[in-house]
């Protein structure tokens, strides 16, 4: 085996860099209100495949920059997940039970997305596909480059508000224990609408950052599944920026292999290391 | 006995034997099969209702089959093959259907084949791609690979490349591990070192692998002369996009199996070469019972609402896959399995493809597999000259 | 009543068997097979992560263990495929106890971390199989394979070993659910630190569980090797297994061993329903708001949903008459009063820096009832820990009844005869009352067994007054009722030493007389009790001695009277200047 060349190291673990935060940009929504809301939520999938779906047709039928198209999927997907949190805290739907409710959800809306776009693979051809940047010999393409400032981005304000804002506090306290925050002023309602809405929202950003740098088929919400899971666990439940360091940890480890060696070992490498990880690192009690 | 009492009862009784024969000759011939409508190889399979869904209406509209109707079953396997299984025994043993067509793709093709033999029954499929597990012997392949794809659709391709004056001194051989695929890059391997052509990279990726960009950078370091991608579905497109990503564009590369719509859309893809049993484009779709296929397949895809709206390798092999069924009928003039296979195994078929025989090994005929390439956004056939379109040739950069 | 359960599963399968012989169209017997096949891998998946409360997202793993070790065996070595079917099941739970070995003893991997360690396995062994010359790429063909002629047909031959695997799955399930097995998951679900330390033996359970489930699902695989008959990693190791089981269990109801059978009926039952071409749409969108529908209004599932409206009556508990129970009851092992029970030798015990015991030497003896007290954060809590074996020594001898117990795992410590209640109480959320005391003599040093342990249980909800709740679930208990109940389980377990930690806080002071009362009629009983308490008046009534602990040092032992007056106790809890004031 030649030993690759740094151009190529560094290259291949910048795709892994990029692909490795989406991964937390899926994730992020996704573990917020595992973490938050104790709501196991497959249908993110979901959302962020129909947010594709929609930014696709928008940009290519209506002409808009799929950009742009963030102003109205953003609140839709917003109302979409409040909404969604309303029926599960009128119904005191369990985690587990969630897990199996948006499953259903997600069947129907996969339905959906098959019975108006086909079961046919689309793939949105923007401006932003054309365009890249060299940085050094590195090219950084720009459709990766605004899904990683997109999820650094929206990672590091989320952190923000959850540690430092009183809003965010008052949602970790509620997630802690909720009677006991309900006593402090804290309302739980509101604010469990709010970051479910949130968390749908980041859903819509997710698949508009999906939609520009992946093609789409309606099945291929499941392929994302195995990989976000991982990455919101291991990145830790109620975190904002959890998912974004250990997408990237399992995206550039991924890369590397796949730069050094056999690409199809390059599972192995990633979760190997992070069955490793969750055994040798030091218990939490 | 009464003169008028015997025209009588002969009219009463003709009256009688007319009715029946009507009957009869109303009762439709059931044709079943499974096709992945929903799951992951949707997007494929709902081609092969479409064409199923025209073939048969034409059909009808020429008098159908021995002089009945024809009906079609088809159900949902929900790109399971254990699902596929269970359904092709309900339509045999619970739906007696009296004939089958084959389901999509490989993996519930054999669970189909399996069942098949089970129950002595014919069964022609259109996209099987591992010829060397076919072994059953009432089944009889549309998609014309040949017996050993492996070995001559590699050579077919380095053919073309030899007759454009551009064979290749250094490959990279990249693909997927997906069964089908699989086997034929490792074909291609041997086939190039049997040609002397210096293999500079050899990579494999699981099927499913969203990452292209390393694999992309490592193509591009190898410096190749010719780029041979295993891939089907998705990965060809995601190979390319990364590629262009880090502004490398192979000087020719070769596509196995990619899905045919987004790659003659994108931009990158403009000289992309790959393996086609039919285009729509002379002198394949003169002849008028292909004229007539692709222009009815050309409106019903748009209204469908599909992105691609050209016959091409999948559409072809499924209109030939009834092709085939339809002539053993006619030529056995019954529905009995047995004689149809027996006649299949010793004659030829008249397709759209050309003419196919099935007395190749596991039933295998021909290779009937050409070189397309994609030229000013459409697939254009390059190779052999004979198929080529007018006045195409290969071209490269 | 365990007999009719199980007479009910191997009748019911029995009759089962005899469809292949009513000659019904194949078909039938191939779509029964799948349902067969979803009941073994749900209900096997239930046994571990229903009952336990290990959440497993890795069932695909030892699922596809089995399949390739069939297909392998049979496919590239031409075993006969009934023999490759041991096998299978055997490399799946090599698999599970190799994992589960690793994995149970650490304790920070439970809850979720426990699932993605399982995720990440599945992904794991998919790349090995994928690249190695178990699959390497091209997938295993397995057409070619005998199948013997058990039935009359093919598909009957897989429905008939579907069924004895199903059969085997569900007899696996009741038997374990209600066998000391059973509840001892039970309790890990709850709370498995206070299982523990009650006696359970979390690690072999969690083990037992384990390799039960990777057993049945490696069967599973290896059958359902040769009824796709061609075998590839994609199919075998995608994300369907893993996530179908838990919906189906889920549907069901996790708690109770046949949940994941009706689960798994009713999604296949859904997922076939609409099959016909012209549907597939509707049909997927109909299934999914089916579920929603079906989890919304039966959010414990299907089964015990079904058990609340049914009119026969649940499962009779024995309602013994006090009396039989009393005189069944076997006396506690006495050792001579006087003599020393417990020793406790330069005990020491650190927390990352804090040093909760900085080398403590307390002996206990026989029958007496030795008060612990001290200031806040003087270590008495952490003693108990340590004694009972909640947290290992950091340094330090314990004797108890001359044998060495520091280092053992906390529930060989509660077999010899320790228990402990918790000052917060940590009762077994999801057991009843009942259920929770017979836990605690299940386990603890009078190790009885299910049936005898739920009598025995009665009489100690008599003793502490709670007889009348023995039914009810933990939350429907006020504070008084839950510190009794933490009494009566650490008594249901008759042992000779209760360590009380606190157990008056919170109550008023007609609760305390009773209280002190009770205690005093368990020392009477036979056993010895070291209490932790602030309540001086009750230090006073109760304790034959006491000892004081400040910053995790023995400050003073004695007579409660004499030490109480002592003016460094005083210092020790009051600051110096109201000490100097006294």
């Amino acid at each position: 085996m030649t030993w690759p060349s740094w151009n190529l190291l560094a290259q291949s673990a910048l795709s892994g860099l990029f692909v490795g935060s989406l991964y937390g940009l899926i994730g992020l929504g996704l573990g917020l209100s595992w973490g938050l809301l104790r709501t196991i939520n497959l249908a993110h999938f979901a959302f962020t495949f129909a947010a594709a779906y929609l930014c696709y047709q928008l940009s290519t039928q209506g002409g808009f920059d799929p950009l742009l198209t963030l102003l109205v999927i953003a609140p839709l997907f917003f109302v979409v997940g409040a909404a969604l949190h309303w029926v599960m805290t009128r119904f005191e739907v369990s985690p587990f039970n969630s897990l199996l409710l948006t499953f259903g959800l997600t069947a129907i809306i996969e339905a959906g997305i098959q019975a108006i776009w086909s079961a046919d693979f689309r793939r949105l051809e923007s401006s932003y596909g054309q365009q890249k940047f060299k940085v050094g010999d590195l090219f950084v393409p720009v459709p990766e480059l605004i899904t990683l400032v997109m999820s650094a981005g929206l990672a590091l304000a989320l952190w923000a508000v959850l540690r430092h804002t009183d809003l965010g506090k008052s949602m970790r306290a509620a997630a802690q224990d909720a009677p006991i925050a309900a006593a402090f002023g804290v309302n739980q309602r509101a604010l469990g609408l709010l970051l479910a809405g949130t968390c749908a929202a980041l859903a819509g950003v997710a698949g508009v950052c999906l939609s520009l740098s992946f093609t789409l088929a309606p099945s291929q919400i499941y392929t994302w599944i195995g990989v976000v899971f991982a990455t919101v666990m291991m990145g830790g439940l109620g975190t904002a920026l959890g998912p974004l360091i250990a997408g990237v940890v399992i995206g550039v480890s991924e890369a590397l292999t796949m730069a050094v060696t056999a690409p199809s070992w390059a599972p192995i490498v990633s979760f190997t290391l992070l069955i490793a990880l969750l055994l040798l690192r030091p218990g939490k009690t | 006995m009464n003169p008028n009492s015997f025209w009588r009862s002969a009219v009463a009784a003709m009256s009688l034997f007319a009715l029946a024969a009507t009957a009869q000759a109303q009762a439709p011939v059931r044709i079943g099969s499974t096709l992945a409508l929903t799951g992951p190889l949707s997007a494929t399979a709902q081609i092969h209702k479409l064409v199923g869904e025209i073939y048969v209406e034409q059909l009808n509209k020429r008098g159908g089959l021995l002089g009945r109707p024809v009906e079609w079953i088809v159900k949902d396997d929900q790109s399971k093959p254990d699902l596929a299984r269970t359904l092709y025994e309900q339509l045999i043993t619970a739906d007696k259907v009296d004939l089958l067509m084959g389901p999509y793709a490989t993996g519930a093709i054999l669970s189909a084949m399996g069942v098949a033999q089970r129950y002595d029954k014919v069964l022609v499929h259109h996209t099987m791609g591992v010829p060397s597990l076919a072994k059953y012997d009432m089944q009889f392949p549309a998609w014309s690979l040949g017996a050993d794809p492996g070995n001559t659709v590699p050579n077919t391709v380095f053919s073309a490349l030899a007759a454009a004056g551009k064979t290749p001194k250094t490959v990279a051989i990249v693909t997927s591990k997906f069964p089908s695929i699989h086997f034929m890059s490792l074909g291609a391997r041997e086939v190039a070192k049997k040609l002397g052509v210096q293999e500079v990279l050899f990579l494999e990726w699981e099927f499913g692998n969203r990452d292209f960009g390393p694999i992309a950078a490592r193509v591009k370091d190898a410096k190749p002369d010719f780029v041979w991608v295993g891939a089907i579905g998705l990965d060809g497109n995601l190979l390319l996009d990364a590629m262009k990503k880090i502004d490398y564009s192979p000087p020719l590369h070769f596509h196995l199996y990619p899905a045919p719509g987004p790659m003659v859309q994108s931009a990158d893809a403009n000289g992309a070469l790959s393996v086609t049993i039919f285009e729509d484009h002379p002198p394949f779709n003169t002849p008028p019972v292909a004229a007539e296929f692709t222009k009815t397949f050309r409106e019903r895809a748009t209204k469908a609402n599909l992105p691609e709206t050209a016959v091409d390798t999948q559409a072809a092999a499924s209109f030939t896959a009834w092709q085939i069924l339809e002539a053993g009928v006619v030529a056995t003039k019954s529905l009995d399995d047995k004689a149809i296979a027996a006649w299949l195994k010793k004659n030829k078929v008249p397709t759209i493809q050309g003419v196919l025989r099935f007395d190749g090994p596991n039933n295998f005929g021909d290779d009937l597999m050409r070189v397309k390439q994609v030229q000013n956004g459409r697939w254009v056939v390059v190779f052999p000259p004979d198929v080529a379109a007018p006045g195409v040739k290969l071209v490269t950069k | 009543m365990r007999r009719t359960a199980v007479v009910a599963i191997l009748a019911g399968g029995a009759l089962l068997a005899m469809l292949p012989l009513l000659r019904l169209p194949a078909f039938y017997e191939s779509i029964l097979y799948l349902a067969l096949h979803w009941i073994v891998l749900a209900t096997s998946w239930n046994i571990l992560s229903g009952y336990s409360g290990y959440f497993s997202f890795g069932h695909g793993a030892f699922f596809g263990a089995g399949v390739y070790a069939t297909a392998v065996l049979a496919g590239k070595f031409d075993w006969p495929f009934l023999a490759t079917l041991p096998v299978a099941a055997a490399v799946a739970t090599a698999l599970g106890l190799a994992l589960g070995a690793v994995v149970f003893r650490v304790r920070a991997v439970r809850g979720e971390l426990f699932a993605l360690l399982t995720l990440a396995v599945t992904f794991v062994l998919a790349t090995i199989v994928l690249n190695t010359s178990i699959d390497g790429g091209p997938g295993v063909y397995l057409s070619a394979v005998p199948v013997p002629r058990i039935a009359p047909t093919q598909p009957g031959t897989f429905y008939l070993l579907a069924l004895a695997a199903a059969v085997l799955a569900l007899l696996a399930a009741y038997l374990v659910q209600h066998s000391k097995l059973g509840v001892g998951l039970f309790a890990i679900h709850d709370d498995e630190d206070a299982a523990e330390v009650m006696g359970v033996p979390t690690f072999r359970y969690k083990l037992a569980a384990l390799a039960i489930s990777c057993a049945l699902a490696g069967l599973a695989g290896g059958v359902h090797a040769v009824f796709i008959s061609y075998v590839t990693t994609g199919e075998v190791f995608s994300i369907t297994v893993p996530l179908t089981v838990v919906l189906m269990s889920v549907l069901g109801g996790t708690r109770h061993w046949a949940g994941p059978a009706v689960g798994a009926t009713v999604i296949t039952a859904l997922l076939y329903a609409f099959t016909k071409g012209d549907l597939a749409l509707t049909g997927k969108a109909t299934t999914g708001a089916v579920l929603i529908a079906a989890i919304l209004f039966m959010p414990q599932g299907i089964v015990p949903r079904l058990l609340q409206r049914s009119p026969i009556p649940r499962r009779a508990t024995a309602r013994p008459n006090a009396v039989a129970a009393a005189t069944s009851r076997a006396p506690a092992i006495a050792t001579p009063s006087g003599a020393v029970l417990l020793r406790a030798t330069g005990v020491a015990k650190s927390f990352a820096g804090v040093q909760a015991l900085a080398g403590v030497d307390i002996e206990v003896r026989s029958g007496e009832i030795l008060g612990l007290i001290g200031p806040n954060g003087s270590g008495k809590s952490t003693f108990i820990n340590v004694v009972s074996g909640h947290y290992p020594t950091s340094a330090g001898s314990i004797e108890f009844d001359g044998r060495e117990i520091a280092g053992l795992p906390a529930h060989r410590i509660a077999r010899s005869g320790i228990a402990r209640t918790y000052q917060i109480p940590r009762p077994f959320a999801h057991l009843s009352v009942r259920d929770n005391v017979a836990a605690a003599a299940m386990f603890g040093g009078a190790a009885l067994s299910t049936a005898r342990a739920r009598i025995e249980a009665e009489h100690w909800l008599e003793f502490t007054g709670l007889a009348a709740k023995a039914d009810v679930l933990p939350d429907a208990l006020n504070l008084h009722q839950r510190k009794f109940l933490e009494l009566a389980r650490a008594l249901a377990s008759r042992p000779r030493l209760v360590l009380l930690d606190e157990v008056l806080c919170g109550l008023n002071p007609s609760e305390i007389d009773e209280a002190v009362g009770l205690i005093r009629r368990i020392r009477d009983a036979g056993s010895t009790v070291i209490f932790v308490e602030h309540v001086m008046r009750a230090v006073l009534a109760l304790s034959d001695r006491i000892v004081v602990l400040n910053h995790g040092l023995l400050l003073a032992e004695g007579p409660a009277a004499q030490v109480l007056q002592r003016p460094d106790v005083m210092t020790a809890y009051l600051g110096t200047m109201h000490a100097a004031r006294a």
